[in-house]
């Protein structure tokens, strides 16, 4: 077995209290101005970086952060797991009642705000592929096609649930609606992402493996979110009285979630699938209490979330990849395609024309759930670093102006 | 039949109580359990049968009647054949009827339960209040605690005020209006940048919201010499609620009718009513506020 040397192992503690502390620090700073802690997150990533780190000073980034050897091997697999974690924690958040509970409100704004984004993103790609350098090919076009359409639909739960709890909207109609069609375009995004990725090591001429993918993976979250949510109901107040509390179900769920990552992985659907729908079948549970779900978010958002956001910054030199038009045109398009078809969806659920925009921009906010779609797509090969890094901005301005936009619609 | 004399119909005095008969064991408790309340209520008596009208079927619901009293001035039997849930939907509806007494098993198998039994489709669909009776009792017993469901809702005031009729009516004494308090996305949303005091300033103000929207509803409601008692509970609404009921040990639980139009979907990814329906944890009276 391949083991750290002592040298290595010291560079990798140290690499990774870097990443936390730093983190941190900008985080809390970030807060004074009401910034997202993704951003500062994010900042530490580009400071740490290439962009400037490496820049300035490239022996200290260098030996911080290798390119070489078994360090470079261990942050990726430490990466890889915060990724799935994040999953993990987003899907815990995601109740699929909630969309029927909200009625033909909530389905039609789910609706729109996926359908609008993702046919506005997927048929500028095709159409203009040349805007993004992709090949006019069949193949490549079709993958980035279909991405560029998830990318703008998806939705940022954690985002939208703290703007809402910041302008003390959590519990109105409004809110409700935001919070049930956001967890719908997730959910949605998601499959829809790892249908995608799974294509990306496949010929898209070989409709039999793309059956047999589609097939897959609505028939592993069909199976989780029916037969695997009953099976966790019924064992969880098993689990959270017979085991040590809450040790016994920290263990327990994250072990399902990395056990539920492995099987899809295992059937070339992304590790991301199985940790996301664990998430669901599991947060849904009625005997998860609540000190648990708060105590696995705790965990993960503040040492698994840092770590994969400040290593985007690690990997991707911001400044050298930096497309003014590039940004300009996603940008564009994600306001142009969220927020017209969540108005739409929200509209002709009965909703008034001021709260209808209200809902519209509180969907636009993509926040970190589109810098980890990014990020896996970058690392598939599936984009380029300068659309990656208009999908970060994109990320972040959306996040930025959502609450300050929905406020005005609200008063 | 003038049907525009349901809407805005108050869901309260129960004028006309229709009841259910199916000729099966629990039919004669509630029949018996339906007459008690007609009596307490002054109300009249509708029996629906769907099915067949046979000599015997008449000779035995006369025998029913009679064993348990029910005055035939103030009742009528309807005998109508067809489908069960729509037939009794559709009479209910011509006959303007208050009140639909049934009786339920507290838990279906769980292919009838995704199915849908007749009682649990009817209290789904119904457009009058509906009791579902768990145990029913061929010597009705008294009720004494009631749980209600004080949800934020524009019917909640009147399945309260519902609720309070019953227990003045029945001289309940205990009554408790629960609010379920369940933010989704709250524990994601200050995972990242609360301090320990924000977040138990963030938890204490939406149980203070909680507990100001239900003061304010209760200040609407005459509660007379009934012994109301309010009280927050956490957890999935309907599924929270159903328990505190269990645990109290609670011989009804008054709810608001759906908002939605359920469907199978609506019991796979269970909310609200359908957690209560999949697990009757006492008789369950769903209030048709008709607004």
């Amino acid at each position: 077995m391949i083991k750290l040397a002592h040298n290595e192992l010291i560079v990798l503690l140290l690499s990774i209290s870097t990443m936390l502390i730093i983190s941190r620090i900008f985080a809390e700073l970030g807060k004074r101005f009401k910034l997202p802690v993704v951003m500062g997150e994010l900042i530490v990533g580009i400071v740490l970086g290439p962009t400037i780190l490496g820049m300035m000073y490239p022996d200290i980034f260098l030996y911080l952060f290798p390119r070489t050897g078994n360090i470079p091997i261990a942050l990726d697999g430490i990466f890889s797991l915060s990724v799935i974690m994040l999953l993990f924690v987003a899907g815990m958040e995601v109740q699929l009642s909630l969309v029927l509970k909200q009625g033909k409100v909530a389905v039609y704004t789910s609706m729109f705000s996926m359908v609008i984004p993702f046919f506005t993103g997927f048929a500028i790609a095709w159409f203009f592929p040349e805007i993004f350098s992709i090949p006019d090919e069949q193949g490549p076009k079709l993958l980035f096609a279909l991405f560029f359409g998830t990318a703008l639909s998806i939705s940022a739960l954690p985002v939208i649930a703290r703007i809402l709890m910041d302008m003390n909207l959590f519990k109105t109609n409004i809110g409700m609606v935001i919070i049930a069609s956001a967890m719908f375009n997730d959910l949605i995004g998601w499959l829809i992402f790892s249908f995608v990725l799974s294509l990306t090591n496949k010929s898209v001429n070989d409709h039999f493996s793309l059956w047999y993918t589609v097939l897959y993976i609505l028939g592993f979250g069909l199976f989780m979110l029916t037969i695997g949510k009953k099976i966790i109901d019924k064992t969880l107040p098993w689990m959270q009285t017979k085991l040590s509390w809450p040790g016994g179900v920290l263990s327990i769920s994250l072990g399902i979630c990395l056990l539920s990552a492995a099987f899809t992985e295992a059937i070339h659907i992304h590790a991301i699938l199985g940790a996301f729908i664990a998430g669901i079948a599991f947060g849904d549970s009625v005997h998860l209490r609540e000190q648990a779900r708060e105590i696995i978010h705790q965990f993960v958002t503040n040492f698994f979330a840092p770590l994969f956001f400040v290593s985007i910054g690690l990997k991707v030199n911001f400044i050298e990849n930096f497309d003014g038009r590039i940004v300009a045109i996603v940008l564009v398009l994600a306001y142009v395609g969220k927020v017209l078809g969540a108005f739409i969806g929200a509209r002709l659920g009965g909703m008034s024309k001021n709260h209808s925009l209200a809902v519209g921009f509180g969907m636009n906010a993509r926040g970190a759930m589109e810098i980890i779609l990014g990020t896996l797509a970058l690392n598939a090969g599936l984009i380029s670093k300068p659309i990656f890094v208009a999908l970060v901005i994109m990320a972040l301005v959306t996040s930025l102006t959502s609450g300050p936009l929905m406020k005005r619609f609200i008063d | 039949m003038d049907l525009s004399k349901l809407k805005k119909r108050p869901s309260y005095p129960f004028e006309t109580i229709a009841v259910a008969i199916s000729f099966s064991p629990r039919c004669h408790p509630v029949l018996a359990e339906a007459k008690r309340l007609s009596d307490v209520l002054g109300a009249s008596m509708l029996l629906l049968h769907i099915g067949e009208k046979t000599s015997e079927k008449e000779q035995e619901l006369d025998e029913m009647m009679s064993k348990i009293g029910v005055n035939p001035n103030h009742s009528r039997v309807i005998w109508m054949e067809g489908e069960p849930v729509d037939t009794i939907l559709k009479l209910c509806k011509l006959n303007i009827v208050d009140l639909l007494v049934l009786g339920a098993l507290e838990k279906e198998n769980i292919l009838k339960f995704y199915l849908g039994s007749i009682a649990r489709n009817i209290s789904r669909k119904a457009k009058c209040s509906v009791l579902l009776l768990t145990n029913p009792d061929p010597q009705p017993k008294k009720f004494k605690k009631i749980v209600v469901n004080g949800v934020s809702n524009p019917k909640t005031i009147h399945t309260i005020n519902t609720a309070l009729y019953l227990a003045k009516n029945l001289k309940v004494k205990d009554l408790t209006i629960v609010n379920e308090v369940d933010v989704p996305g709250l524990a994601m949303a200050i995972a990242d940048d609360s301090t320990a005091p924000q977040t138990k300033e963030i938890k204490k103000n939406l149980a203070e919201e909680s507990e100001e929207t239900l003061q304010m509803i209760l200040e609407k409601c005459d509660s007379g010499d009934v012994n109301v008692t309010d009280k927050n509970i956490k957890g999935k609404p309907g599924y929270a609620i159903s328990k505190f009921s269990k645990d109290k040990k609670a011989d009804l639980l008054v709810i608001n009718s759906p908002d939605t139009h359920l469907n199978v979907f609506d019991r796979i990814f269970a909310h609200d009513i359908e957690y209560i329906l999949a697990d009757l944890p006492c008789n369950l009276l769903i209030v048709h506020s008709r607004i």
